[in-house]
């Protein structure tokens, strides 16, 4: 078996669709860009008075396509030991987001009875466990990438 | 799982970068797999065999704990 037959035999469909759906790298710090405006524009947002009411989700949804724009692009160099970190990068954010997703309500619960507020348990928006899950995705792979 | 890379390298006078380049990884792969802290693919494993011109298993031996 050549090399090339043996590359295919390792390389399944869903690997060789995954690969195409990958940005240049080139487009990372163009997320950062978009994820850093928006956040920076979430909190001074906060800051005024005076807001339209649809500014604060239409940031929100820029930010969560700037971190999926992060997410999505690839590294200077992509090879294999990359896209296994990348793998348990998603794996470890689909986790803890569950987690996130289980745990967040009770935690205000509790906060919210400590502090004598007493209110029901609140249920989390879509768009805070996306941004929880894709910010603990990056930062993970950040973090896996030094560790190496 | 262990290996001798390093020595291989050493051999054939490379340095990581240049081994990296060669095989289509970067150097950062290479020193993950001679601290035996990453353990290749079988594609990547052929490719250093027909770098270095000797079998795979010349270079990659398993350990008791495998």
């Amino acid at each position: 078996m050549n090399l090339k037959k043996a590359e295919a035999c390792e390389r399944t469909k869903l690997e060789r669709f995954l690969n195409k759906v990958q940005l240049p790298h080139f487009y990372k710090n163009i997320g950062i860009g978009l994820a850093l405006l928006s956040f920076i524009a979430l909190i001074m947002l906060n800051l005024v008075d005076d807001e339209a009411l649809w500014l604060p989700p239409a940031l929100k949804h820029a930010m969560l396509i700037g971190l999926l724009i992060i997410s999505l692009s690839r590294e200077k160099i992509e090879d294999e030991l990359i896209e296994t970190l990348r793998s348990k990068s998603y794996a470890l954010a689909f986790i803890i987001g569950v987690l996130y997703t289980l745990f967040q309500p009770l935690a205000n619960y509790i906060v919210d009875f400590f502090l004598g507020k007493q209110e029901g348990p609140t249920e989390i928006g879509y768009i805070q466990v996306l941004l929880f899950m894709l910010l603990i995705q990056v930062g993970f792979f950040e973090l896996l990438k030094r560790s190496r | 799982m262990e290996n001798t890379i390093k020595v291989e390298r050493a051999i054939l006078n490379l340095t990581q970068d240049e081994l990296a380049q060669k095989i289509g990884v970067s150097r950062q792969t290479i020193n993950s797999i001679e601290a035996n802290r990453y353990v290749p693919s079988t594609v990547l494993a052929l490719k250093l065999s027909a770098l270095f011109g000797k079998p795979v298993n010349e270079f990659f031996k398993l350990t008791t704990d495998d």
